[in-house]
């Protein structure tokens, strides 16, 4: 058992620390610090720095063009690309591209030619609509929304909310209900037009992000051609399972990034900063802050590593990557909050990149699955199916 | 043409540096270390010659304990050929530096040798031109600018009130300024490359040199903290202030 990284995967976030550190954080002291976007100048001199390094379209498999890197190489890239203030939900203003919805890969050659190839290509953006008012961790109850079987369409009708991207996307993966009784075993997977007459974006959800909205989704007697099936009919909730637990990794890494970079500013500025006539870094209450902080992120680090190494054997790693992604979003949660009272004042103002992680953390303990559920899926595993 | 280029291990430029209580030293303890940045642009240009078909062969070498060959992979990674690592636990003064650097010199038979101007650690910029007297080759320090003018150099480097211009005859040592170039990011393929390149290690006995040290260090110590200034209401009392402090006469 070896945790340290080979020479490649040092040479590799050498190259990313100094990409983030000389090409992006520099840009933020002229965005506003909600931003998350960048000027197209700007945006094309950066993913052009990224092509020649040969880590564009990160998470895309290298057979689509990717990069050809393991999963754990992956995961440090991931942890380093966040180390910014915008870097959370858009780490190096998506600079290194994106994958695009792991379901696509899973879609006939069709389907892969009208929706995935023109959204690696960056020409599309997809949403992914499965939250629906009525939840979203538990869909095959809570997925009312239906789609009925009309010649050669599906007709659908229902809800969505709190989907990302909806309103600029030009297609998105809709699950609706096909076989009503059936559980799990009813719900079909399919790819929606944003053009398709019965679609509507019914209202912005306005959230603790500011930079990106979540959007409220309303589906009117959408006719959708049977063409536009992903996978099978009522088998749409057994689509990349796998791939969506592997997006755990990832997703976990980007909080222990921030975490580590709030961990760095609030050493240096807690020895920067005197009360009473000495520096706080003396004070054994703001250092006990800062051990605790680097017990969380040590944690959470060799958690999501051992989930990514587990996956690059090609072993079980559910259980893992749940809990990395627990461990990462809850750890990572404290230590910006700890960042923010270390910080005093300052700690709460736009100056500074804490209040903006402190928001978008938490709706990480969230997303992709709340802490509970993940607790859910471990218990499972430790318990078996039959529980 | 064989281009040798120098690199060194030191502290990255990123950390801030802590000074040892015993004032021996610089705390080196899980301390982040690159490649020193003035050697970076010296790899740059080496395999920017190479790319251009002027340079047929870059070999990065460097002086120092087991792991500058991390620094030497870094240098393959940005496109170097091979490397040789001469390795040293003992801290390796400039002249045993150039002595040794005369010696790979002499056996690999390089024409052109870039360094960087001066390692970030200790500031010393002395490698190269004692390198060039060891040799009696030709010298072009400080280079912002190289450019081949047949079997000759041209090379233009900063100085005090503008810029000077050296027609320089091969072979010849440069050391790279900070504006000669942006070194590059290394590229995920050439990483991978960079892992099959050949390393060869030597030690400095290889090349007769003694690295036994000439200088004694009596102590480190911090820069003296800056005393606050005041603000003055008056010309008048400006004077009078900078008289006190006995800056004026």
């Amino acid at each position: 058992m070896d945790f340290a990284m080979t020479d490649e995967q040092r040479l590799i976030i050498e190259q990313v620390r100094r990409f983030v550190r000389e090409e992006v954080a520099p840009l933020e002291d002229k965005l506003d610090p909600d931003e998350s976007r960048l000027g197209p100048d700007d945006y094309a001199r950066l993913v052009s720095k990224v092509k020649d390094m040969g880590l564009h379209g990160l998470g895309v498999p290298p057979e689509y063009g990717g990069p050809d890197i393991d999963t754990v190489t992956m995961t440090l890239i991931a942890i380093e690309i966040s180390q910014h203030r915008a870097g959370l939900y858009s780490p190096c203003y998506g600079s290194f591209g994106g994958a695009g919805l792991a379901h696509l890969y899973e879609a006939s050659e069709d389907l892969k030619k009208r929706y995935l190839y023109p959204t690696l290509n960056g020409e599309k953006h997809g949403f992914f609509g499965l939250t629906e008012p009525s939840g979203g961790s538990d869909p095959a109850r809570a997925i009312q929304t239906r789609a009925v079987k009309d010649g050669d369409d599906w007709v659908i009708n229902g809800a969505k909310i709190f989907i990302s991207g909806a309103d600029k996307a030009e297609y998105g993966i809709v699950f609706a209900r096909t076989d009503v009784g059936k559980g799990r075993n009813g719900i079909t997977c399919f790819i929606v037009d944003t053009d398709t007459p019965g679609f509507h974006v019914r209202r912005v959800v306005h959230t603790l992000r500011s930079a990106y909205y979540a959007t409220e989704l309303q589906f009117e007697n959408m006719r959708v051609p049977s063409a536009n099936v992903l996978g099978e009919v009522n088998k749409g909730f057994a689509i990349a399972n796998d791939r969506l637990s592997r997006q755990r990794i990832p997703y976990a890494a980007s909080c222990i990034g921030i975490a580590i970079k709030a961990q760095e500013m609030c050493i240096e500025y807690a020895k920067l900063r005197e009360t009473f006539g000495a520096p706080l870094a003396t004070r054994q209450a703001v250092q006990w802050m800062v051990v605790d902080n680097e017990i969380d992120i040590r944690t959470a680090r060799w958690a999501t590593l051992d989930a990514a190494c587990k996956a690059d054997r090609g072993e079980p790693f559910r259980t893992e990557a749940a809990m990395a992604k627990l461990l990462s979003t809850e750890g990572a949660s404290r230590v910006v909050d700890r960042a923010i009272q270390i910080h005093g004042g300052y700690g709460v103002t736009k100056d500074l990149p804490l209040e903006r992680w402190y928001r978008e953390m938490r709706i990480r303990r969230i997303g992709e699955g709340p802490s509970e559920v993940q607790r859910l899926v471990m218990a499972r595993n430790l318990f078996g199916a039959s529980l | 043409m064989k281009v040798l280029v120098p690199v060194k291990r030191v502290v990255d430029y990123n950390v801030k540096i802590r000074v040892k209580s015993d004032q021996t030293g610089v705390d080196l303890a899980n301390v982040k270390m690159s490649m020193n940045p003035f050697d970076e642009i010296a790899i740059e240009e080496a395999v920017r010659l190479k790319e251009a078909g002027k340079a047929t062969e870059v070999v990065a070498v460097s002086i120092g304990v087991a792991q500058s060959t991390e620094t030497i992979r870094t240098a393959l990674a940005m496109g170097a050929d091979r490397g040789i690592l001469v390795k040293s636990d003992e801290t390796v003064e400039p002249l045993n530096v150039a002595k040794i650097l005369k010696g790979i010199v002499e056996a690999e038979k390089p024409d052109l040798v870039i360094l960087g101007k001066q390692a970030i650690d200790d500031d010393s910029n002395q490698t190269g031109q004692m390198l060039a007297a060891l040799l009696g080759w030709a010298q072009g320090t400080f280079a912002s600018k190289i450019e081949f003018d047949g079997d000759k150099i041209l090379l233009t480097r900063e100085i005090d009130g503008g810029l000077q211009t050296l027609k320089l005859n091969m072979p010849t040592i440069v050391t790279a300024d900070l504006r000669l170039n942006e070194p590059r990011y290394a590229s995920l393929p050439n990483i991978m490359k960079a892992k099959k390149k050949p390393i060869d290690e030597k030690t400095p006995a290889d090349y007769g040199v003694d690295v036994k040290a000439r200088l004694e260090v009596l102590k480190v110590t911090e820069p003296p903290q800056r005393q606050a200034g005041i603000k003055v209401e008056s010309v008048e009392q400006l004077v009078s202030k900078l008289k006190e402090a006995g800056v004026i006469g």
